[in-house]
């Protein structure tokens, strides 16, 4: 009698604690979420183009090709979506105790996680794609035709894991497709590596582009939704809506779109619920050879560029100041046109528009210099006009009258007179070379600002990284300034 | 030596010199002399092209030198000119300023350039300042400095633009005893001044300019005591 009884308990125990939610539940789910007339996915909102936060019209939102999907099948359930947005690693646990009725993450079926959840089929699998200009199709064939090659890839990606892995291939990381679709097109990278959806826009759209036939693999699976254990019904409902959106081929086609929408910039100003922000600088111990490099790169770009800026300029200003009309027009079109027109446009013209439309690729480090060459020389031209038109003219009839020739007469007497008078004015110029000097990020040129924005991808740190950019570039520039002020005190001596 | 026919010369619409001739021979002293605005300094800055003629002819040494294809770089190294504000350079030490034109005109070599230097500074009486910058000279000083500038490139003729204008009375003194010397050792020189009593002392040869014309010119002391132009009258009752 009592060994029955403990029987009864055990298996009570066993049917009650040991499938807490399958056999008599089942069903219930999917009719409880019919009745209250909401279905609440959790997703973990920080792994674009799936899942991300995205300041649109000013509003944060979670958007993301997953959150598609999942709209579509509550959309299929007939009741409203409801999205929590948590930590990766708490999904699962709020998926057991019921806060949330499925999860959709770009999640990997592993087994690990098929023992507590089950999972439908796999809806996404994140396929590499190699692409190419349309003349180089044929020569990529496989991986081994990589090798050796300069290869585009985002910074931070599982793209760019796979390029490294790449033997002797030069890897030029920047932070967008599309600006890595320009450097394919004027031939500074061979091949570009992204996903297939996004290769797929992009081919779709440029004539001059091509896929290979190369498909690098990646270490990344497929990705499943997760429902509890036993929730057959509520996953097979699910699973009809998978099926839809596969067969309508939707899926690839928000990949591609919501790629673009990661890297587009956030629409609207307004003022988001603002959570503590935890400074964290300990990065500077891992990446700070990064920051290193950059400080020479700076360097080194704004030495040659000021130097040459002001060769340049001097030289525009003595044509300004010529006194053949032809020339002072030419001189001035030059200091007007460049000072009127962007300096970034001029970077992308000189770095992209010369090879395409003059075909002369002068380089990175060319583009760079050559960029702020010509924009600092307008600058300086002005500068040294009036350093040239304030030195008394009777300096030059007096050079004149000893029979010096007037280009020796302004390089020994007025010139220097001149760039005496200006030096605070250079020095200025110089400072202000060096801060500009970051807009050459944009094109991948490794100074201060690009150091700063892969230590942000690599670390997620999006504020840290250019605080201390920052902090170097006052460094900098205030240790310019004191020095500069030192030179003109020495040059001071003859008044 | 300079040969000037009808020298014209405008600025904008204002005539400045009405047809000038002029004959100067080698080793004279020719004093300019004539009331402010009346075109003397012109005239001077016409010698040596600072300022363009705008009609008429220059002979220098025999050549032409107005008109095209002539290296006036070439005539300028043998006319060395003094000015009234000396417009020494002020970014070069005093010896500097004296070798610069030899070294980088004349290819002079810079020791030899030196030793001359040395020599024009000591004869000026400036042997001391050779290092200084001219922000350290005195406007006497300095005016010095400028005339052994100019004579450093051994130039044929010296011309001086009001060279004591500029200074303070006790200064004039020293710049017109060191003018008085380079007359004395043969120097052709042409000379615009305000100083009367030097004019008459060392000048061979006075020019009286007024209104763009030279209305007189004779020996000093004949135009001085018996000046025959009402002009030239009306103007030395006033300045002597």
């Amino acid at each position: 009698m009592k060994k029955w009884w403990m029987i009864v308990i055990l298996a009570a125990c066993v049917t009650v604690f040991g499938h807490p939610h399958a056999g008599a539940q089942q069903g219930a789910k999917l009719d409880h979420i019919r009745k209250s007339g909401k279905i609440t996915v959790g997703t973990s909102a920080e792994y674009a183009p799936y899942e991300f936060h995205k300041k649109i019209n000013g509003k944060d939102q979670i958007v993301g090709f997953d959150i598609n999907i999942a709209k579509e099948i509550a959309k299929d359930l007939g009741v409203e979506l409801v999205i929590r947005d948590m930590e990766f690693g708490n999904l699962l646990t709020e998926l057991k105790t019921g806060g949330v009725d499925f999860v959709i993450a770009g999640m990997t079926p592993d087994e690990e996680r098929r023992k507590s959840v089950d999972f439908s089929n796999i809806y996404y699998e994140a396929k590499q794609a190699v692409f190419v200009r349309a003349d180089d199709q044929g020569k990529f064939k496989t991986m081994k035709d990589l090798e050796g090659k300069t290869l585009g890839v985002q910074i931070g990606t599982t793209q760019e894991t796979i390029a490294k892995a790449v033997p002797n291939a030069k890897i030029r990381a920047l932070g967008r497709t599309t600006e890595l679709v320009l450097e394919l097109k004027s031939k500074k990278v061979d091949a570009l590596i992204v996903e297939l959806p996004v290769a797929q826009g992009y081919v779709r759209n440029n004539p001059d582009l091509a896929l290979s036939a190369i498909q690098p693999q990646s270490e990344a699976g497929g990705s499943a939704v997760a429902v509890n254990k036993g929730e057959t019904s509520l996953l097979s409902a699910i699973q009809t809506t998978l099926d839809r959106l596969t067969a309508e081929g939707k899926i690839d086609q928000w990949v591609a779109e919501m790629t673009e929408l990661a890297e587009s910039p956030d629409t609207g100003t307004g003022q988001a619920a603002r959570p503590a922000y935890n400074w964290n600088f300990t990065f500077l111990k891992e990446y700070g050879s990064y920051f290193w490099t950059g400080i020479r790169l700076t360097l080194e770009v704004s030495a040659v560029a000021v130097i040459g800026g002001f060769i340049f300029g001097t030289l525009i200003s003595l044509l300004r100041l010529s006194s053949l009309w032809l020339v002072q027009f030419i001189g001035s079109a030059y200091v007007e046109i460049i000072r009127g027109t962007p300096m970034l446009v001029q970077l992308l013209l000189f770095y992209y528009g010369l090879p395409l439309f003059a075909g002369l690729d002068i380089g990175l480090f060319g583009a760079a210099c050559l960029t702020l060459i010509v924009n600092s020389s307008a600058y300086i031209a002005e500068i040294m006009r009036a350093g040239i038109q304030g030195v008394d003219r009777g300096q030059m009839e007096a050079a004149r009258s000893l029979g010096m020739p007037r280009g020796m007469a302004l390089r020994l007497i007025i010139l220097p007179q001149a760039f005496k008078t200006v030096l605070p004015a250079l020095g200025n110029e110089f400072v202000v070379v060096v801060k500009e000097s970051s807009i050459l990020s944009v094109i991948g040129f490794g100074e201060i600002i690009y150091q700063a924005n892969a230590i942000r991808a690599a670390t997620y740190q999006p504020l840290e990284p250019l605080l201390v950019a920052a902090a170097i570039y006052f460094v900098l520039t205030f240790t310019l300034s004191k020095l500069l002020g030192l030179g003109e005190r020495r040059l001071r001596v003859s008044d | 030596m300079i040969k000037v026919r009808s020298l014209h010369k405008t600025f904008g619409k204002t005539e400045v010199l009405k047809g000038i001739d002029a004959d100067i021979a080698k080793g004279e002293v020719v004093v300019v002399i004539g009331p402010s605005g009346s075109g003397k300094s012109t005239f001077l800055r016409c010698l040596n092209l600072l300022e363009t003629p705008t009609s008429g002819t220059i002979e220098f040494e025999g050549r032409p030198i107005t008109g095209r294809g002539v290296d006036i770089d070439a005539v300028r190294q043998n006319m060395g000119m003094v000015f009234q504000q000396f417009h020494l350079f002020p970014h070069k030490t005093v010896l500097e300023n004296i070798t610069i034109a030899p070294v980088r005109v004349r290819n002079t070599p810079r020791e030899e350039a030196t030793r001359t230097a040395m020599e024009l500074l000591r004869r000026v009486g400036l042997g001391d300042k050779r290092d200084a910058y001219p922000i350290r000279l005195s406007g006497g000083q300095k005016q010095r400095v400028a005339i052994a500038r100019a004579l450093a490139m051994r130039p044929h003729v010296m011309l001086f633009d009001e060279p004591t204008s500029a200074l303070d009375p006790e200064m004039v003194g020293e710049v017109l005893d060191v003018m008085k010397s380079l007359a004395r050792d043969g120097m052709t020189m042409v000379i615009v001044t305000h100083e009367m009593g030097f004019a008459r002392e060392v000048g061979d040869r006075l020019l009286f300019v007024d209104n763009g014309q030279i209305v007189e010119q004779g020996a000093p002391r004949e135009v001085f005591e018996a000046p025959q132009h009402p002009r030239t009258r009306e103007f030395l009752s006033k300045v002597l």
